[in-house]
């Protein structure tokens, strides 16, 4: 259903106009993980807006170097690696390479994630391995090569971690993901707990609904201008509020910032009625477990 | 610290006390205002002495309870009917101590403040309004920079969230 006109919708700032100064990350390296499209790389976009030079991390080669060369088109230097998150060596050899390219990694951003909509039972062990290994190993596997490094050299350093709105709820019909998000906010405060004498700050944003190109929600018949009437705020979110959210919590402007799981969703995760529509469970949805295919 | 005119053009009333608050709306643009319309309405309750629930008076009780969560109703309730009246959105952030940082009293109120934001959050979305909470110890540049955030434009998309600043919130 379309938003009624007389409904108000707060809306961001423009891509152009930053909540922080360009040089706020000068002298930084921040690796991006899953940042080759997406969520990933509208946060590699917003560490470039800052001024940070971006070493971009994904399953695939070709879109991470594309993505470096987008956000070198904002004057950035980047470079763009291909990594599988959940093999410790391939991480190990990522940050080497970044480090040697780039300068040593000051900063992390979590984004590397898979997620699309499936009934538990039809979940392979593949499939859900592989959901939550990258999100969940991955992110550990990350981290910590991030923290013994930033401890090794006696230099704090932040990281932001990618989570997502419905981990508070459960998500019926992806299941995998529901795990596996989850875990990435509940170890981002324990981080922050075991890094905070490094002064190493760990925060999560919990996301959620921005669409790209390459969400699964952006395929969606007639796109997602037609869902923008089920969330609460009137609207799905703009990317690049996403991503200057997760760039933000790295910056000095929020140095006592740790530990903290910051729920950008406007809305969509709470409860809107004590009175709901009639459930159905997902295995007899007519439109596929997420209730829209 | 990179101020970037987040607030520019915006009236905010700070009730309470809180130095770095109102250094921060100030700094980011914002025109601080005791009274009447504005756009930012930001309430810091003052904290309230930590003592076991058994040695609390209901007097006690109550002006816990008021200061905590009754009167940030009814003033987000007035400041809500303004913006609609004025057709225009706004933003509420409210500030105080984490949950069970205090006593059996401040921990009702603050839970009892979570909820709300999270309720009024939902129930004003349409109308442009933003509803959000932030439970901390901390007291310094941090607070300050974080409620201008989500007093600001920037934070649209944040609404009916709950949260702290430091490991210990």
């Amino acid at each position: 259903m379309p938003v009624p006109s007389h409904h108000i919708i707060a809306v961001p700032p423009p891509f152009a106009e930053p909540p922080y100064p360009a040089n706020i990350f000068a002298g930084q390296t921040v690796l991006v993980s899953g940042g080759g499209s997406g969520m990933g790389l509208a946060m590699a976009r917003a560490f470039a807006q800052g001024g940070a030079s971006v070493a971009v991390m994904g399953r695939n080669l070709e879109k991470a170097q594309a993505a470096a060369r987008e956000l070198a088109a904002l004057g950035a230097s980047a470079h763009g690696m291909s990594c599988d998150v959940r093999l410790p060596e391939q991480v190990a050899a990522a940050f080497d390479e970044a480090e040697r390219i780039l300068g040593p990694v000051t900063l992390l951003a979590n984004n590397a994630g898979a997620n699309f909509p499936v009934l538990a039972e039809d979940i392979s062990v593949n499939a859900w391995n592989a959901v939550t290994r990258i999100a969940i190993d991955g992110t550990f596997l990350c981290s910590s090569e991030f923290a013994r490094r930033r401890i090794a050299r006696g230099e704090g350093g932040a990281i932001i971690n990618n989570s997502a709105q419905y981990i508070w709820t459960g998500f019926p019909g992806d299941a995998h993901s529901a795990a596996a998000k989850t875990a990435q906010a509940t170890m981002t405060k324990a981080m922050a707990r075991d890094w905070a004498p490094y002064r190493i700050r760990v925060n999560a944003v919990a996301a959620g609904f921005f669409p790209h190109e390459s969400s699964t929600a952006g395929q969606h018949e007639g796109g997602p201008e037609s869902l923008q009437g089920m969330i609460p705020a009137g609207r799905t979110g703009s990317i690049h509020e996403f991503g200057w959210l997760a760039a933000m919590t790295c910056t000095p402007m929020l140095a006592g910032m740790t530990g903290q799981v910051i729920v950008q969703d406007g809305g969509e995760s709470l409860r809107r009625s004590l009175m709901m529509p009639d459930f159905i469970p997902p295995r007899e949805r007519a439109e596929g477990p997420w209730g829209w295919r | 610290m990179a101020l970037m005119g987040w607030l520019d053009g915006k009236t905010a009333q700070l009730v309470g006390e809180s130095p770095a608050i109102a250094a921060a709306l100030a700094g980011q643009g914002a025109t601080l205002v005791r009274e009447g319309n504005c756009d930012v309405l930001v309430h810091v309750a003052v904290p309230t002495l930590a003592r076991p629930a058994h040695e609390l008076s209901h007097a006690e009780w109550r002006a816990a309870l008021d200061i905590g969560v009754d009167q940030r109703f009814l003033l987000a309730r007035a400041f809500a009917a303004m913006c609609r009246a004025e057709r225009r959105g706004g933003a509420i952030v409210y500030v105080g101590a984490p949950e069970q940082a205090l006593g059996s009293d401040h921990a009702a109120a603050a839970g009892a403040l979570g909820n709300l934001t999270k309720t009024l959050g939902v129930e004003w979305a349409r109308d442009g309004i933003r509803v959000n909470t932030v439970l901390t110890r901390e007291a310094g540049e941090t607070l300050g920079n974080i409620v201008a955030y989500l007093a600001s434009d920037y934070a649209a998309y944040v609404t009916g969230a709950v949260m702290g600043v430091g490991l210990d919130d």
